[in-house]
């Protein structure tokens, strides 16, 4: 067995495990409550991609209904249903916890550790969010991700107290998830100057975790009492406060868009090392891009809702300022990944790579996502055509599919080989590739338009007003594209598990020369 | 169109800086793909395009409050507002101030002649048109996108809201921008700008469009 030299003793171990079938030799027991961290992670990570075929699903459902405006097969009531729980299921039911797991994975082994430290609280954490799960499908909420009160303990569904519930659990789940982290990232040999940037990825955002989730089971807390008619924290009309609930809620909602987000960025920094075979550009700017991101991530969530008060005081210039500042960390790791890029000729063998070619595609979204951050931080254009137009959608959209999304599939076949023992289907999985990069660009840039036309989020349907109809049209083919690459991606890890060719021992060779370089593993 | 924000020229200059950002990413991105030439740039050079960035920072901030405050400015001149409650003597430096009920879901227009309109703002062209904007539910968004301009109410609050109606006339849009319920697809509306040379009403009718005060 061989692996790269990676002559910076920072880099850890490489995530490098002998090439098993794993998935096929776990017994049911073992993938239910075993504590080993495989097991967990697998599960994980598999449950996520069910939760990313349910959102995927309502997506395309509801994408669907907005093709063409004044047609309606979908009524408003169950259009908001889909659309919640396709925010609910896509960021606490796929995003999140499919990074996480993947930290699972890939955290022990670059540690050396070769275990999951509180292992017993990630299971709980998974379990949990199952039953959240559960509770959002029974309840069908309809109150968008956001539950803004008093709106959404007013929707007249006697079973939206479930819905409220389910915000409970999953900040109970998150936080559990969170701590897990944070104590794995303080696992392992060595110093906090030797950490490999994975650890110093999972201990900030852990901490993140950890006292951003607090707000968000108050929220659902309040939200629960307030809706059973118990408690009168958010609603106006019995002596609450909105403004209570907006700052309370945004404290999480903020750093809730940076709990995928610093994961999959600690993906980059542990696979990228291992395709070029050589460490990263620096690692001190990583380590400083991670602390500022996580400090900078919970002041800054009034920006959510800059256009309910007066707007130029002091207090929001300050949020205004500190928003447009966090954009600072995130540049600093794109610099860092593209300047590795420049250092040293790509082998031949990485350019061939799925994982590789998702992580490139990755950054170049997390470029022209994050790039439209630096406007949407104002003030003035926020209330001009931004604030709850389409451009907020393109924006995430880019950040959470774009990047998050698509570094959670480079890690996921990343990983593949090492737990099925076997590689994936390389026709099929440039397929999936190649269907996703144009299918979330011309969804991404089209959003974009539809925004700057001032296209309202939330809405089942439309008038035909120039420059709506059209953009609408072109985000609903892009999702179908999205969709056709998706069932590719199903049928090859399917068909790859039993028929793929066998890894080699080190699935990922660092090979300069093109013309010996594996397409997808070298035969035999 | 003239806006009520004026902020185009600021906003273009802002965009440019976006799509220029955009673009060299992307650049630097492909090169590093795709360039034969190898390079490992110096520290230097990060800190050097950090520091570049954190100009751009103090820029944008400069420039989105003096654009905002130069819009709330003219809605807080001469005192009109006192900590946030209208106190209305200065009406007199609009020329029209309309109150807004957004509601659960729709919105109430009324006219200074206490006439209520469910689907129309009515003004002349040209016009400053205040409007006064409170809830009765849960929070609403306005906004105008020919004024370019958006604003969402708390319930527990006053909003006021000023726009230069377009000088052409004709039907503008209103709608609400922030999620408030099953219904909020139907939260829309229509400034309607007459016009003022002819008497009678101008080209498209607007149902129950009652305050026709030329």
């Amino acid at each position: 067995m061989t692996t790269h030299e990676l002559d910076d003793p920072r880099m850890g171990n490489p995530a490098h495990w002998k090439p098993e079938n794993l998935v096929g030799t776990m017994s049911i027991k073992e993938l239910l409550f075993s504590n080993e961290y495989r097991h967990i992670a697998l599960k994980g990570i598999f449950t996520a991609l069910i939760m990313l075929a349910l959102g995927g699903f309502f997506a395309l459902v509801f994408r669907t209904e907005l093709a063409v405006p004044d047609q309606q097969f979908l009524g408003a009531k169950v259009y908001m249903t889909l659309m919640t729980l396709h925010g609910m299921v896509m960021v606490f039911g796929f995003l999140i916890p499919v990074v996480v797991s993947i930290c699972y994975y890939m955290l022990p082994r670059v540690l050396g550790t070769e275990r999951l430290y509180w292992a017993p609280a990630a299971q709980w954490s998974y379990w949990i969010l199952i039953v959240a799960a559960v509770l959002l499908v029974i309840g069908r909420p309809d109150f968008t991700w956001t539950a803004y009160a008093p709106m959404s303990f007013r929707t007249g569904n006697p079973f939206i107290w479930m819905g409220h519930l389910a915000i409970f659990l999953v900040a109970v789940s998150e936080f559990l998830a969170g701590a897990v982290l944070v104590r794995n990232a303080f696992s392992g040999k060595g110093g906090w100057k030797d950490k490999p940037l994975i650890a110093w990825a999972t201990g900030t955002v852990g901490l993140l975790f950890m006292a951003s989730t607090i707000p968000l089971g108050f929220i659902g807390l309040g939200l629960l009492g307030d809706g059973l008619g118990t408690t009168a924290f958010f609603d106006p009309s019995r002596g609450g406060s909105v403004k209570f609930f907006l700052y309370v809620f945004w404290t999480y909602g903020h750093p809730a868009v940076y709990l995928p987000f610093v994961p999959a960025i600690a993906i980059i920094y542990t696979i990228m090392p291992r395709f070029l075979g050589f460490p990263m550009w620096s690692y001190w700017s990583g380590v400083v891009a991670f602390i500022l991101l996580a400090l900078g991530a919970m002041p800054i969530g009034p920006h959510h809702f800059q256009p309910l008060y007066t707007v130029s005081g002091n207090y929001e210039r300050f949020v205004q300022f500190l928003t447009l500042l966090v954009f600072i960390p995130s540049v600093l790791h794109v610099f860092n990944w593209i300047a590795t890029l420049f250092m040293k000729p790509i082998p031949a063998s990485a350019r061939r790579a799925i994982p590789f070619k998702f992580m490139i595609f990755s950054i170049a979204f997390i470029v022209y996502g994050g790039a439209t951050a630096f406007l949407n931080a104002q003030i003035a254009p926020d209330s001009d055509f931004i604030h709850n137009t389409y451009w907020i959608p393109a924006h995430f959209h880019a950040m959470f599919f774009g990047f998050v999304g698509q570094m959670a599939i480079a890690g996921f076949y990343y990983l593949y080989p090492y737990f099925t023992g076997r590689m994936y289907h390389q026709g099929m999985a440039n397929a999936h590739f190649w269907l996703w990069q144009v299918g979330l660009f011309v969804k991404i840039t089209a959003m974009g338009v539809a925004g700057y036309n001032y296209f309202p989020r939330w809405v089942y349907d439309y008038l035909d007003i120039p420059g709506w109809a059209i953009p609408q049209m072109f985000i609903t083919m892009g999702g179908f594209l999205i969709g056709l690459g998706f069932l590719f991606f199903v049928v090859n890890l399917a068909w790859s598990a039993k028929y793929g060719k066998n890894s080699p021992d080190d699935p990922w060779p660092v090979v300069h020369d093109a013309d010996t370089a594996p397409a997808a593993a070298p035969a035999e | 169109m003239e806006n009520a924000l004026g902020i185009s020229g600021p906003q273009a200059t802002l965009m440019a800086i976006t799509a220029s950002f955009t673009v060299l990413g992307m650049a630097m991105l492909l090169a590093a793909m795709l360039m034969k030439r190898r390079w490992k740039p110096s520290y230097a050079f990060e800190f050097g395009f950090i520091a570049i960035m954190i100009g751009l920072v103090f820029y944008a901030d400069w420039s989105s409050v003096n654009t905002y405050s130069a819009y709330q400015a003219d809605l807080n001149a001469e005192e009109r507002r006192v900590s946030g409650e209208y106190v209305g003597e200065g009406e007199a430096a609009f020329d029209r101030v309309i109150t807004v009920i957004a509601f659960q879901w729709g919105f109430a227009f009324i006219n200074e002649e206490d006439e209520i309109s469910r689907n129309a703002a009515v003004a002349n062209p040209g016009e400053k048109v205040l409007f006064k904007i409170v809830s009765n539910d849960v929070i609403h968004g306005f906004n105008i996108p020919v004024a370019r301009i958006t604003a969402e109410i708390d319930p527990d609050e006053k909003r006021e809201m000023w726009i230069r109606a377009p000088d052409e006339p004709g039907k503008y849009l209103i709608q609400c921008v922030n999620y408030c319920g099953v219904g909020h697809t139907q939260m829309k509306a229509w400034l309607v700008v007459q016009d003022n040379t002819e008497a009678a009403d101008h080209g498209e009718s607007t149902g129950e469009n009652s305050n026709d005060n030329a």
